[in-house]
């Protein structure tokens, strides 16, 4: 019997997997310079569709600036969306996922090497569409507390990816549900989030809507963000968007944790771990 | 190739797709499925121009009169989306994922009949997503909000709407077929290709404002857009107004689906001889 690793040679192992992961993401979404310039261009079409729109109904051009921080965040959802939550599904197509399964690292090391791939890749393109947009629509921003600025996106990024995570467990056993799962989690959720609005806590936004979109962490932090970087606000203005921030990490974590370890031993059980062309 | 040949083959194409597009669920979450996307695409547009109203931005005749325009816009731009992203997905799938592209190339017939049997695929998706998109934005605004929208569904012209969404649907397949050769020839657009040409078409087809918008330059670009007239013509067989009259467009959307068709069959000869030549018919990439 192979004797049983130490604490540190397993968290050493495991950081070293999520590095792996992390490398692959990184390397595998950045050599294709193609890709990577309409992954910025892209969302300059629907962004600068609604800037024209909001310009045509007459609103002021800091809508326009609301709707170039949600395009840059909806990248993000997107990445979560295709690159997390399918990822199971892809790595199963690929043949990959059996050898992720007999590795000697914990499983969610394999998803934190995803989610921080994932992250840096897609703010690298946020940035690009934030500059491409602001270039392209001169539209105005206020920053005066560039430190909550960062402390709300990380936390914001941290709280969606955990929200990837868990996501990413549930979708283990699909087949084309992932993909179609997948594409009706995105309109639905730029519209809940109010991505495209110029704020989805106004009045005129009804309450039933604003606490569906509260559920999803994208919502909290992308008001947050609009606050300290449009309106010019302080930290003591959104800190309440920091606390619900957090508590959803604290909620989603071990919850996806706990499912991804119920939806592995359901598929071992029902052999659908292997299972491709679904 | 006989015309009955190929129009079984499309069939059959048709059937398959078919069933790998809705068979994964049953037929309810598969409608429910169909319409929550344009839905919440039309609820955003539509909440932009009732916060705008809110603002004070517009007067109320004004947006309700927008409403329904942006409402017959977003609708009839399902059909886009959904044959864009259907057809330039299209080879990725067949011949990456389920590795059936070379055997439907080196079987009787050609790869055009397989190819329009599941661009139609995408087209009934598409109805059924207008479809539900109108009576559900009719029964949200009118009947739940009583906004008042000036939208009939039941005074539309069919007369009008028919030819129109012919026509529309003909070139928006004559661009499928590009997409199909695009992809036939590439392996790394079958993610990018699909949601750039949609995206061109929602900044500038007229989707949710007018192209009289768009600054003068760009302008001469939406007007060789089939997308465009095909947007007119369908409003204006609801009674919306748009520029132009219904004829002139209908015979401008005539010429550039021509065009189109032209443009995209002889696209797709090319990338199909290319393709053939240097073997990429059974080319597979996972990257």
């Amino acid at each position: 019997m192979l004797p049983s690793p130490s604490f540190r040679e397993d968290l050493t192992n495991n950081l070293r997997a999520a590095y792996a992961r992390m490398w692959v993401r990184l390397r595998g979404a950045n050599r294709d310079p193609t890709a990577l310039a309409a992954e910025i261009g892209l969302p300059i079409l629907t962004i600068g569709a609604y800037v024209i729109l909001y310009r045509a109904i007459g609103l002021p051009a800091t809508a326009g600036a609301a709707v170039i921080v949600g395009g840059a965040m909806i990248a993000f959802w997107t990445n979560v969306l295709w690159n997390m939550s399918s990822q199971w599904f892809w790595e199963r197509e690929q043949g990959n996922l059996e050898m992720y399964l007999v590795a000697p690292v914990s499983r969610m090391s394999i998803l934190l090497g995803m989610a921080m791939g994932g992250s840096l890749n897609t703010a690298i393109r946020a940035l690009g569409i934030v500059l491409l947009g602001i270039f392209a629509f001169q539209v105005p921003f206020l920053v005066r507390d560039p430190f909550s600025v960062g402390i709300v996106f990380v936390l914001t990024l941290a709280a969606l990816y955990t929200l990837g995570m868990l996501f990413a467990s549930l979708f283990m056993l699909y087949g084309r549900e992932a993909w179609n799962t997948a594409n009706l989690l995105q309109e639905p959720v730029y519209f809940l989030s109010g991505a495209y609005f110029p704020a989805i806590y106004a009045p005129i936004v009804p309450f039933g809507l604003q606490v569906a979109g509260s559920l999803i962490p994208m919502t909290i932090g992308l008001d947050a963000i609009r606050r300290l970087v449009i309106d010019g606000a302080s930290i003591m203005a959104i800190w309440p968007h920091i606390v619900a921030l957090i508590a959803c990490i604290l909620i989603l974590f071990p919850l996806a944790r706990r499912t991804l370890n119920y939806m592995e031993s359901l598929g071992k059980k029902e052999g659908r771990l292997t299972l491709r062309w679904q | 190739m006989a015309v009955a040949d190929f129009l079984k083959s499309a069939r059959e194409s048709f059937r398959v797709g078919w069933k790998i597009e809705s068979n994964w669920t049953d037929p309810v979450l598969f409608a429910t499925y169909q319409i929550i996307r344009p839905l919440a695409s039309l609820l955003i547009v539509a909440f932009i121009v009732i916060i705008g109203a809110a603002a004070g931005a517009a007067g109320s005749a004004f947006y309700t009169q927008y409403l329904a325009w942006l409402i017959v816009g977003t609708a009839f731009y399902a059909y886009v989306l959904q044959v864009m992203l259907g057809m330039a997905i299209l080879v990725y799938v067949d011949r990456n994922r389920y590795e059936v592209l070379k055997n439907i190339y080196i079987s009787p017939g050609t790869l055009h009949p397989y190819v329009i049997g599941r661009g139609l695929v995408s087209v009934v998706n598409g109805t059924i997503s207008v479809i539900l998109t109108l009576l559900f934005s009719v029964a949200i605004f009118n009947g739940l909000l009583h906004m008042n929208i000036p939208l009939n569904l039941l005074g539309v012209n069919l007369l009008m709407l028919i030819p129109a969404v012919l026509l529309g649907i003909t070139a928006l397949l004559g661009i499928g077929y590009m997409l199909c050769a695009v992809n036939i020839v590439s392996n790394r657009m079958e993610f990018i290709l699909g949601d750039s040409v949609s995206g061109v078409f929602f900044l500038l087809g007229g989707v949710i404002f007018s192209i009289s918008l768009l600054p003068a330059p760009v302008q001469y670009v939406s007007n060789v857009l089939p997308v465009t007239y095909f947007l007119n013509t369908v409003r204006e067989s609801f009674g919306l107004p748009t520029p132009g009259n219904y004829m002139s467009n209908l015979a401008i959307l005539g010429l550039t689906t021509l065009a189109a068709l032209i443009l995209g069959i002889s696209v797709f000869r090319l990338a199909e001889r290319r393709a053939k030549r240097l073997g990429l018919f059974d080319r597979k990439s996972e990257y």
